[in-house]
């Protein structure tokens, strides 16, 4: 059985995220955790539609650029408001996921993926042909500070805090997303999409929503890059980028929440390893950023072949053996 | 269609693409009462139970749940009506527990219904098993408590009109038997089965009534005594010879 997360732990959690800021000033470091921030917005999404509903999504990235330009439109090409550019940003996003469901309902598997792989392929020449909007290769600069209530976000502390206080919440709504009624029927739907039909899963609906919602925190993580960064360009959401968000998704486990943002935490963090741990040597920090793509293969290769249920997998049997041990 | 019918299904039409399945089939069912559709492979037994279950639309013809027009409703508007789909291979959904599953059955029906958890013992009750393996996960089942979950999770919609495909696939004589006692016993609560069995001797000596289907048209009808006595039936059906009667 899957117990919901105690109180006591997300208070844990919360002082920790919010003890980062008072503990270290190093502007590295806070930047490289407010990357990590985003992506675990984004995974958490692509763990609710992949993980539990078993729709694949090799398009995220795609969705997190439709926020990014929106919201940089938005506030510096229209002047309007910050959280407009938010709101717009993580609607379109949740519209495109809309749009790019319904075509989709009767794909599945392989089809899925290539039909998500085509929108990210499309959105991207969007991104680098729209030049009135998206500024085309040379990218959106000049992007301003989140500001909320007449309040300027220009320090990296209270970038961070914005974007991992967002982060908490998004986490918070999926788990209990996932706990309740929905996320049971999304884990039918994974089991079996007949099965789910035959106990009055309306799948249609439920596939559609999922990928809104999906898309939409997607979108959400967008727009916190783009005024975290001040900058966009296309390369940011390439079809390598979904890829790389898929691939996290599979290390963390399908069919869990928790091994998904630990696999985003630990995956980001790594060609920043730098940042965590002062005296690393130039070479390693080298190593690592080229070999990147390498390693999260490595990683999914290992993950695929060793611990198929991924990270999440590992959680459960870990805490299965100790109820056992408890009780027996 | 008569009026005392609880599903009427008349002059139904349907198929995959082009390639037409039933023709013009008619088949009806009274309320407490089981019926078994037997036929050899291909006849479009399991094709007629999946347009009554909404997951195909039929290309021509009625159907009419407790004399309401349900023509091409969807599923999940179908188990809310009262019709619920044991599917060929039970379909469970294996990773998730034998209590998940039950519960994911109660889907259609409102968030605080206090009688989903009456379903719950009523089910416990019927297969006591599914009570011992209530925190498995379903894959981790034998063969014959899947096909127990996958009817319960079934009754767990609270249908009045139950379809099963295949009940005794690949199942122990014995566990056959468990699961003819509770369908006999669900009858006489006032439940209505269509059955599609591959085991036409079974299925008739249980059922009230019989169709037997030839390419997608219903050949014959009649009840299970009517039936198993068929000549045509011997022969085709259960596998009997000139010289073997009895």
């Amino acid at each position: 059985m899957k117990r919901s997360m105690g109180v006591a732990a997300w208070m844990a959690l919360v002082a920790v995220i919010g003890a980062v800021p008072l503990l270290t000033d190093d502007r590295y470091l806070l930047k490289v955790l407010v990357f990590v921030g985003i992506n675990v917005i984004i995974v958490s999404g692509l763990a609710l539609l992949f993980g539990y509903a078993g729709q694949i999504s090799l398009g995220h990235a795609a969705f997190v650029g439709i926020g990014a330009y929106a919201s940089a439109y938005v506030t510096s090409g229209l002047g309007l408001p910050w959280l407009v550019g938010v709101l717009a940003g993580t609607t379109l996003a949740a519209i495109g996921g809309l749009l790019l469901a319904m075509p989709s309902l009767r794909l599945r598997g392989h089809y899925l993926a290539m039909a998500t792989l085509g929108f990210n392929e499309i959105m991207y020449v969007i991104f680098r042909e729209a030049r009135a909007v998206t500024g085309g290769n040379d990218g959106l600069s000049g992007i301003p500070f989140p500001e909320v209530l007449g309040v300027r976000m220009d320090t990296p502390a209270s970038i961070y805090l914005l974007v991992w206080g967002t982060a908490l919440v998004v986490v918070f709504l999926v788990a209990n997303i996932v706990r309740g009624r929905p996320g049971r029927a999304m884990r039918g739907l994974h089991g079996s999409e007949i099965g789910a039909l035959a106990c009055g899963v309306d799948v249609a609906r439920l596939k559609i929503r999922t990928f809104a919602v999906s898309a939409g925190l997607a979108g959400l993580a967008g727009t916190l890059y783009a005024h975290a960064v001040g900058f966009v360009a296309p390369s940011t959401f390439s079809l390598e980028q979904s890829v790389v968000l898929l691939a996290i998704v599979v290390v963390g486990g399908t069919g869990s929440l928790a091994g998904p943002v630990i696999a985003s935490i630990a995956l980001t963090l790594l060609p920043y390893a730098d940042a965590l741990i002062p005296g690393l040597g130039k070479d390693v920090i080298a190593f690592l950023q080229d070999w990147e793509a390498d390693i999260y293969g490595i990683a999914m290769i290992v993950v695929v072949v060793l611990a198929p249920k991924g990270i999440g997998g590992l959680i459960r049997a870990a805490r299965s053996r100790s109820r056992a041990e408890e009780t027996g | 269609m008569t009026s005392d019918s609880i599903l009427a299904v008349e002059r139904l039409s349907a198929g995959y693409g082009r390639v037409a399945v039933l023709r013009d089939v008619s088949v009806d069912l009274a309320a407490g009462e089981m019926v078994a559709l037997i036929g050899a492979n291909g006849a479009g037994k399991t094709t007629l139970l999946r347009s009554l279950a909404g997951l195909l639309k039929p290309s021509g013809g009625r159907v009419w749940l407790e004399g309401a027009d349900v023509t091409g409703m969807a599923p999940e508007r179908l188990v809310r009506q009262g019709m619920a789909l044991v599917p060929e291979g039970r379909m469970l959904f294996g990773p998730m527990t034998v209590t998940e599953n039950l519960l994911l059955g109660a889907h259609s029906r409102p968030r605080r219904d206090e009688s989903v958890r009456t379903d719950m013992d009523r089910v416990s009750a019927l297969f006591p098993v599914l009570v011992e393996r209530s925190s498995q996960p379903a894959a981790t089942l034998s063969g014959g408590e899947q096909q127990m979950l996958a009817v319960g999770r079934a009754l767990m919609s609270s249908p009045r009109v139950l379809l099963l495909d295949e009940p005794s696939l690949g199942l122990a004589p014995k566990v056959i038997a468990d699961i003819f006692r509770v369908l006999k016993s669900l009858r006489s609560e006032g439940l209505s089965i269509l059955l599609v069995e591959q085991d036409a001797r079974l299925a008739l000596r249980h059922a009230d009534r019989g169709y037997v289907m030839r390419t997608g048209e219903i050949a014959l009808a009649g009840t299970g005594a009517q039936l198993l006595e068929n000549d045509d039936v011997r022969h085709i059906y259960l596998g009997a010879r000139h010289d073997s009667r009895g």
